[in-house]
């Protein structure tokens, strides 16, 4: 789960590293009692998840109260990466000479956590120029090891102390908190010699949130991707108009492939898990019904330890309950005579392979 | 990697379950010498005839046992796992998804520690089709024994792609699930390292997916030091959108890292041949024995 910049920013100050003065704005008047408040020039943020946030222009300065509410008014209604704010960070402008590129995240090659810091504070991580990696052990960073990532950085003195305090800092937040990343880009060296994160971003590690009910109540979910986590479907919302269901990730996936290459778009990937019963199956074809960016559904299922009867089954009676929208549908393995009996007397569009069943639901007007 | 052979007993942490008990009782029926089980509290108990004990030692001293296929919730994954590697367990095929990444990599220090190895986390398993031995999930009538071995990250792929090969008349010496999650305790190197060594072995086949960099490390592995068998790989993923996690835990790409493309193109280079659906797969596989067999 990715956090938003503002609530990655107060874990920042929960575990002292400084970050900017800041308020969020959910409607023009807290943006300019906000402004109000706080020293002058400030910035105005779009809180969304996706990347790419000042390029996009949902970054906007402002010096002055018409300039802030024409800022607001700007950001709150552009969409950045198909999504748009609930609400505005507005920050103090920080004046700085210097940035620095700072994170701490599982480097799955190496099988470690790493701190990757460079000189060069930017956009692309990846092409960082003299960047250094430091892994990290389970049990944490030592002083040791954070002064160290300092000193390849060439820095010195006061900056080296502040800087490796940082890193040990942000290393523990990422550790504690259980984060796939914990990212500063940048962390500026102030006009007054200080160190302040001007942008943050975390991702928890979704699998160890049981641990961490502090984050229970943190996102508004999209309606649809709510519901499928409380049925227990991985599921993640597309552009197109074919609803895609299967039994397994890998398997859901290549079924993303095959209809991009048969020219059409998916709405959906849904991935009913393993062993799904009748009632899941169900549930999942009802979900797709719902969704109104799909008009048709693709249902690809390769029984093994999923009963194809009871995907049938489950087909089958949600058409019963009055649903539908048409189904193209694989379904192999064990069992599946039994299954296309069941489906026979429906409308459901069986199709031998995969391919055949794919090229059925892109084709069909 | 010592993998066990016919005959060898093999005990099951979470067998009263009901996933455990299912899959126990497939094991089972293919041919697995489930010798102990284990579950907390339920000591004394049976299930599909075999002894359950409270304990992975009391399994363990039992049954002589040296491998262990654990179906535990993820909570108390690291427990279970910590448990077995003390008792002297080497082998431990982890089925459960939703370990946190944290717990993985303190269960990968302990059992390198321990000189044990682990298969997943969220793995299908491992199956010998030669030797009637299935430490997993995967549904046997999809597996014949044969010459190929097949390495996947993901599950039911792996089940559709040994079904594609079975009925093809490509047969599988071994398949093994390395696990959808970012860190895989055995690794595709590891697992082309192993299929080195197996004789009986042919051609390798790779199912890949977005996310990470496993199959990039693994053509750097094979161009590095050399394999003198045919590799046929298969990415799923091409057209899966970025920073969406993709069903598996290690199913993600950030910017341009973990793209099917650099996977594709990473094998190619490594002289791999990649199928651009699962079904190519053993066309290529025909391809190069046919052509092996007229020159």
């Amino acid at each position: 789960m990715k956090l938003f910049e503002y609530q990655a920013k107060e874990l920042l100050k929960e575990y002292g590293i400084p970050v900017p003065e800041s308020e969020l704005a959910h409607n023009q008047g807290e943006a300019v009692a906000a402004f109000r408040r706080m020293p002058h020039p400030v910035v105005l943020k779009s809180q969304v998840l996706a990347g790419g946030r000042g390029k996009a222009g949902g970054i906007l300065a402002a010096s002055n109260e018409e300039e802030v509410t024409e800022a607001f008014g700007k950001i709150m209604n552009l969409e950045i990466g198909g999504e748009r704010p609930s609400c505005v960070l507005v920050e103090v402008s920080v004046p700085h000479e210097t940035e620095i590129y700072l994170s701490i995240t599982l480097d799955r090659g190496a099988r470690a956590f790493v701190v990757i810091s460079s000189k060069a504070g930017g956009v692309d991580v990846e092409s960082l120029k003299g960047r250094v990696i430091q892994k990290i052990s389970n049990k944490g960073i030592t002083k040791g090891e954070a002064q160290s990532v300092a000193m390849k950085l060439h820095l010195s003195g006061e900056e080296r102390e502040r800087f490796s305090r940082i890193v040990a800092n942000l290393e523990r937040l990422a550790r504690e908190k259980e984060c796939e990343l914990a990212e500063i880009n940048p962390l500026a060296f102030t006009k007054r010699g200080g160190l302040t994160a001007l942008d943050a971003k975390v991702i928890l590690d979704d699998n160890a949130l049981f641990r961490h009910p502090e984050f229970s109540k943190l996102h508004p979910e999209d309606e649809f991707e709510g519901e499928a986590s409380r049925q227990g479907f991985a599921f993640v919302r597309l552009e197109g108009n074919i609803g895609v269901v299967g039994n397994g990730a890998g398997l859901v996936l290549s079924t993303l492939d095959l209809v991009a290459d048969a020219g059409g778009n998916p709405a959906c990937f849904l991935d009913l898990g393993g062993g799904a019963q009748r009632e899941r199956v169900e549930a999942a074809v009802n979900l797709v019904n719902k969704l109104p960016n799909a008009n048709r559904i693709l249902v690809n299922i390769f029984g093994g330890i999923t009963r194809t009867t009871d995907v049938a089954e489950g087909i089958k009676s949600v058409i019963e309950q009055g649903v539908m929208k048409p189904i193209y549908a694989r379904i192999s393995g064990a069992e599946e005579r039994e299954a296309r009996e069941i489906l026979a007397k429906t409308p459901v569009h069986l199709h031998p392979s995969p391919s055949e069943a794919v090229e059925a639901a892109v084709r069909s007007q | 990697m010592i993998l066990p052979r016919r005959g060898e007993a093999v005990i099951v942490q979470g067998i009263t379950g009901r996933y455990g008990s299912l899959h126990t009782k497939l094991m089972l029926q293919y041919g697995t010498r489930i010798a102990a089980g284990v579950t907390p509290g339920k000591g004394g108990e049976s299930v599909e005839g075999v002894p359950v004990f409270n304990t992975v030692k009391e399994a363990v001293s039992k049954s002589r046992a040296r491998s262990s296929i654990l179906f535990v919730p993820a909570q108390f994954f690291y427990g279970a796992a910590e448990e077995a590697v003390l008792a002297g367990v080497k082998l431990l095929v982890a089925i459960t998804e939703h370990i946190p990444v944290r717990d993985t990599l303190k269960m990968l220090e302990l059992a390198k520690k321990h000189s044990a190895t682990i298969i997943g986390p969220n793995t299908p398993g491992v199956i010998i089709p030669s030797q009637g031995v299935k430490l997993g999930i995967m549904p046997a009538t999809s597996f014949k024994p044969g010459r190929v071995a097949l390495f996947s990250r993901s599950g039911t792929l792996m089940y559709e792609v040994a079904n594609e090969l079975s009925s093809n008349g490509f047969g599988q010496s071994l398949a093994l699930g390395v696990g959808g999650d970012p860190i895989n305790c055995t690794t595709l190197n590891e697992c082309i390292d192993l299929a080195q060594g197996l004789n009986e072995t042919q051609e390798v086949v790779i199912v890949g997916e977005i996310g990470g960099d496993a199959e990039e490390r693994l053509a750097k592995h094979i161009l590095d030091r050399g394999f003198s068998k045919r590799v046929v790989g298969y990415i799923a993923g091409r057209h899966a959108p970025r920073e969406k996690r993709m069903g598996h835990a290690g199913a993600i790409i950030y910017g341009d890292y973990g793209t099917a493309e650099s996977k594709i193109n990473a094998l190619k280079e490594a002289g791999a041949e990649v199928a651009m659906t699962p079904m190519e797969i053993p066309l290529l596989l025909r391809k190069r024995r046919d052509r092996r067999e007229r020159t």
